[in-house]
């Protein structure tokens, strides 16, 4: 079945970037939905059927880590699955992402087959 | 720090990943690593400041025709001027290569912060560095044109 994805990142270019990639890894997406920003993405989470979201961590108004940190305290949605996408995967940032509830991470620059490793056992 | 050598063919390396992984572009380092750029012209600049333990910048210099041929190549359409999206796409660049400078000073035990990205643009302007910091350029070659990465570092 067709997996609905969020895509969290203040960058309209980079949601784009990640959208082609996602559909060029072959996994099986239904409709992907972008944020700019943490805030944006719970509204949309309260809003849309998401089945998994893939967040940047440094973004205005409410970064990655704030995300997580709200979306954990919300009943309908903190069992949500989160993808970190960052520039930045040192031990200590995804660590507290994954203390945070986050399942994986994928390190930009990243390439389809990425997408489908990291992904495609969640699928 | 020294001088730079031991970082700049990290830094080349994630360049180079980054330009063929994402922007889908072959490049390559371009000649000897400069100390000081001068007047940019028909440029676009993008940066992320760096904090913590040592402060610096980090920032990609691209001529207009390039930075349009990035962002025509990120969003599989046309761009003719620059643009939203232009500046957009060219910040993300600055964003990346950040992140992996990011890695790279933290394997030499530097821990680091970095700014969201920024860009600036114009006809003709200078870069100038901050006299307390070491500075170095690295020239590139792309098929529409050379670009610069730019790195400056607290001692």
């Amino acid at each position: 079945m067709a997996k609905n994805v969020l895509l969290v990142d203040d960058s309209s270019t980079m949601r784009k970037i990640v959208s082609r990639s996602l559909r060029q890894a072959g996994l099986d997406f239904g409709d992907i939905y972008e944020a700019g920003d943490g805030l944006e993405a719970l509204e949309v989470l309260e809003k849309e059927s998401v089945d998994i979201v893939l967040s940047d961590i440094n973004m205005p108004n409410m970064n990655g880590i704030e995300f997580l940190r709200e979306k954990s305290g919300r009943d309908g949605i903190k069992d949500i699955p989160v993808f970190m996408i960052s520039t930045e995967t040192g031990d200590d940032i995804i660590g507290e992402a994954k203390s945070l509830g986050a399942v994986g991470a994928l390190k930009k620059p990243f390439t389809p087959d990425k997408v489908n490793e990291v992904l495609g056992p969640f699928m | 720090m020294g001088d730079f050598s031991d970082i700049i063919p990290k830094v080349v390396d994630a360049t180079v990943e980054i330009f063929t992984g994402m922007v889908m572009m072959e490049i390559s380092q371009q000649g000897e690593p400069l100390v000081e750029l001068g007047n940019i012209k028909d440029s676009i600049t993008g940066m992320v400041g760096l904090a913590g333990t040592h402060k610096g910048m980090l920032a990609v210099h691209f001529p207009n025709s390039l930075a349009l041929a990035i962002t025509t190549s990120f969003l599989g359409m046309d761009i003719e001027e620059i643009n939203e999206d232009v500046q957009d796409a060219i910040g993300e660049i600055a964003n990346m290569l950040g992140g992996n400078v990011k890695t790279i000073l933290s394997d030499k035990g530097y821990d680091i912060q970095l700014s969201l990205p920024s860009t600036i643009s114009g006809e003709e302007y200078t870069f100038l560095a901050d006299k307390d910091l070491k500075q170095v350029v690295i020239p590139f070659s792309a098929p529409a044109g050379d670009f610069y990465v730019e790195l400056e570092l607290e001692e």
